[in-house]
């Protein structure tokens, strides 16, 4: 049963296609924009270059709502706790872009109040360089998370959920087997005896009755 | 130019302000502190002078410039006027690092308020007389003053979480007239959500 | 919390957190406001969430390098930025620079203002609820980006002014975009009047609505289009002139009462008489040089380098000593979307700036949000932050 827990097939196969297709066609990103990554994200959304031909149709100016936490513009220490609250407030599936230098790396602002990089806070999936990145290489890393999410496998991400749940049964079932194995050498072993002492007992009533 | 060479000359005989060499495009002035609240609300409120827009108030730091000797620190107030004829004007006060105070004009321009708290987020100077006199631009946990030239601008300094406001909500209440019988409590974050690389005060 | 009121009454109200993630992208400002119900009776503002250290930055290398942390103080409008900051400098150098340098500095920067406009209106928009307006007003904005790329190398954050001059010439075709621009300005801004003047929910929201009296802005040292719409027709393009802009023939625009309508009716006001200037400066264009020939001053030409000592060594010592500006202490303000920008530039005759402050023009009109908001509901507050036109880079550099 365990095996077959683990091993992906054609039907595990087939609901990870249904379910990644259906997430990276409907990204809705939150736009945590800060700066003028912002203004170009603004860009991005608006008739010439339009974000929603993705899938993102509206952003959702909260975190409950969306998939993608796009962070565009430089993060500062005093912004960062409220990043990180942002992030954890987002439900799963969720991922995140670092959009634009600053983001990424701190940009050329290398001070004593900004961030490098919202790495040291929260894991990122894509990372976009430019400041600010074009509308087309916004796209860019927005295709380039698609491809991430269609590698993604509902399986794999199972296994790693159950991981603990599976290693829980696996023991369980050594424990059992060795518990029956055990109980059959005792059967067995009293089955020897009883026919060992039934043998003997015959013995004696044989020599009981030749004598 | 005539008209500052006039406006200069009241204000030397009124309040000992001298003409400022360094400015050599404009027209600035530089005054002792002591005469510094008294010189602003002549500036602002006399007939000759009207400058009624402070438009910035700057803090220097000298650690360093070649060939000065004097105080470590300047604050520099910028005017500027439409009706009166000298346009524009600068004032600037020397503050020297061991005695850092300077009056404040929160009472005169409503906007010297924030400058003041910027002046004191960046380099330290203390405003007398100022309502609330706390950092604006870094964060609440930051020490140091990091516009200084001894700072090292790559100092970086995490904050663990972000403060409530409620102390200063309820201190503009306060001064509204309001009363405050029951505070609201603080939910301060479980130990685990503070950022990693913070320190927990 | 409970209070007891000035009335002797006792009160619960409610702290709420508008945090420094908004919608719209208004991000970086955060407010505790003390509600009764839907009405905000106090107000305590913070800033300094973008605060990147663009002072301290600028100490760091030389005159020349400050120029594209310039650019990304005002994000929605660069190029003003830009040249308010080389117009500093070269008030401090005491040189002129050529005509055509002027003219399209001046064009450059009135097509800045109306995508600054555009944008702040766009957004003002969306807050309350419009987004069809959002849409319009880019359109326009959008055609400027494609002139910005052509023109500069970049859509956004272009820095395309320099010291004593520009960075490149303009490209053949330039004169026909930017009249596509104006047409197509004037179209959209014919929609967005369209969708608002007699719209009920509009003028609903908007009037009377943050409303600030002069004197009070003044005290705050409110300047540009927050402080003309209170009435006081302050602009410095016409009190203390600069780049010829009084020979051109444009209106100061004014408004009566100070309340979110006015505010946001003068900014698109202002967009037609940018394109009015923008038209007028197109005819000026004459052939000629567009960097003064300084080369102290301002770098010689690549393809020079090779072939000439002394453009060799200019090139040489502005890139590693940098300009030498004179010493002494300067501020200079120009009129940029916002207000007054204004730098004070502190040299000690080097090559590498010792201080330079920037005044920015948000900061007034965000310290008076207290006084505001106070009394108006959250939603109204939402709209007078709109209109306000905050950008944060500019607002806490």
């Amino acid at each position: 049963m365990t095996a077959l827990a683990e091993k992906a097939n054609i039907i595990t196969s087939s609901l990870d296609f249904i379910v990644n297709w259906g997430r990276k066609n409907s990204l809705w990103p939150f736009p945590y924009g800060t700066a003028c990554c912002a203004i170009e994200f603004m860009s991005t959304e608006t008739a010439r270059y339009d974000l929603s031909r993705i899938g993102s149709e509206y952003v959702r100016f909260t975190p409950r709502q969306s998939d993608v936490l796009l962070v565009a513009g430089t993060i500062t220490y005093k912004q960062a706790p409220i990043l990180k609250r942002i992030y954890e407030q987002m439900a799963e599936p969720r991922w995140v872009i670092a959009m634009g230098a600053c983001a990424s790396s701190g940009g050329f602002y290398d001070a004593y109040c900004t961030v490098p990089g919202i790495d040291h806070i929260i894991p990122v999936d894509v990372y976009i360089g430019g400041c600010p990145p074009r509308p087309e290489s916004f796209f860019d890393a927005m295709f380039q998370l698609q491809e991430k999410i269609q590698d993604e496998s509902y399986m794999k991400a199972r296994a790693e959920r159950v991981k603990e749940q599976l290693e829980m049964i696996k023991a369980k079932t050594a424990e059992c087997k060795e518990n029956a194995e055990k109980a059959v050498k005792n059967a067995v072993s009293c089955g020897v005896q009883t026919i060992k002492e039934g043998k003997d007992n015959l013995m004696k009533k044989v020599a009981f009755w030749k004598e | 130019m005539a008209d500052c060479e006039k406006l200069l000359a009241i204000l030397e005989e009124k309040f000992g302000a001298k003409r400022d060499l360094a400015d050599k495009w404009g027209f600035t002035v530089l005054v002792e502190r002591e005469n510094l609240h008294a010189l602003m609300l002549f500036l602002r409120d006399d007939q000759s002078a009207k400058f009624d827009v402070l438009l910035d108030i700057v803090g220097v730091d000298y650690l360093g410039f070649k060939d000065y000797e004097g105080p470590r620190f300047a604050v520099e107030y910028v005017l500027k006027t439409m009706k009166a004829p000298v346009r524009r004007m600068r004032v600037k006060v020397l503050v020297s690092e061991t005695d850092c105070k300077v009056p404040s004009i929160a009472d005169l321009y409503a906007i010297a308020n924030w400058q003041e708290r910027e002046v004191f987020d960046q380099y330290g100077v203390v405003f007398e007389g100022h309502p609330d006199l706390r950092r604006l631009l870094n964060h609440a946990e930051f020490e140091g003053h990091p516009l200084r030239k001894d700072y090292p601008a790559h100092k970086r300094q995490w904050l663990s979480t972000n403060d409530y406001l409620l102390p200063e909500l309820e201190a503009r209440l306060e001064s509204k007239g309001y009363k405050i019988v029951a505070r609201s409590k603080e939910v301060m974050p479980n130990d685990d959500e503070y950022l990693e690389g913070s320190r927990k005060v | 919390m409970i209070v007891i009121n000035p009335n002797g009454e006792q009160q619960a109200l409610m702290p709420l957190n508008v945090g420094p993630s908004h919608p719209a992208t208004h991000g970086c400002l955060r407010y505790m406001a003390a509600m009764d119900g839907e009405t905000i009776v106090a107000c305590e503002t913070e800033i300094g969430y973008l605060h990147r250290g663009f002072e301290k930055m600028a100490e760091r290398g030389t005159w020349q390098q400050v120029l594209p942390y310039t650019d990304r103080l005002n994000y929605c409008s660069a190029i003003m930025n830009n040249i308010a900051y080389c117009r500093a400098v070269e008030e401090m150098l005491g040189i002129e620079i050529p005509e055509r340098t002027k003219v399209i500095r001046v064009i450059v920067n009135e097509l800045s203002r109306m995508a600054d406009h555009c944008i702040c209106v766009a957004a003002a928009a969306q807050d309350l609820g419009s987004t069809t307006g959002f849409f319009y007003l880019f359109d326009s904005r959008e055609k400027t980006m494609v002139i910005w790329e052509k023109l500069t190398g970049a859509r956004l954050t272009n820095s395309y002014s320099r010291i004593g001059g520009l960075y490149r010439d303009l490209y053949n075709g330039f004169e026909e975009d930017v009249l596509d621009v104006c047409n197509t300005a004037e179209r959209n801004l014919k929609d967005v009047h369209a969708c608002f003047d007699r719209n009920r929910i509009f003028l609903d929201r908007t009037t009377n609505v943050g409303v600030i009296s002069p004197e009070r802005a003044i005290s705050y040292g409110w300047t540009g289009p927050c402080l003309r719409a209170t009435g006081v027709a302050s602009d410095l393009r016409k009190d203390e002139p600069y780049y010829d802009y009084e020979t051109y023939d444009w209106n100061v625009v004014v408004g009566t009462k100070g309340d979110v309508y006015d505010r946001l009716m003068v900014r698109l006001a202002e967009i037609e008489e940018s394109i009015k200037i923008v038209r007028q400066a197109l005819k000026r264009l004459k052939p000629g040089p567009i960097d003064i020939v300084d080369p102290r001053i301002r770098v010689p030409a690549h393809a020079l380098a090779y072939q000439d000592m002394e453009a060799l060594i200019g090139r040489f010592k502005s890139v590693y000593e940098g300009i030498r500006v004179p010493k002494g202490e300067h501020y200079c303000g120009s009129e940029t979307a916002n207000g007054e920008l204004g730098f004070t530039l502190i040299s000690d005759g080097s090559g590498k700036p010792w201080r330079i402050k920037v005044r920015p023009p948000c900061l007034t009109q965000f310290a008076a949000y207290q006084e505001l908001v106070e009394g108006s509901m959250l939603a109204d507050s939402m709209a007078t932050l709109s209109s306000i036109n905050i950008i944060a880079g500019e607002l806490d550099r």
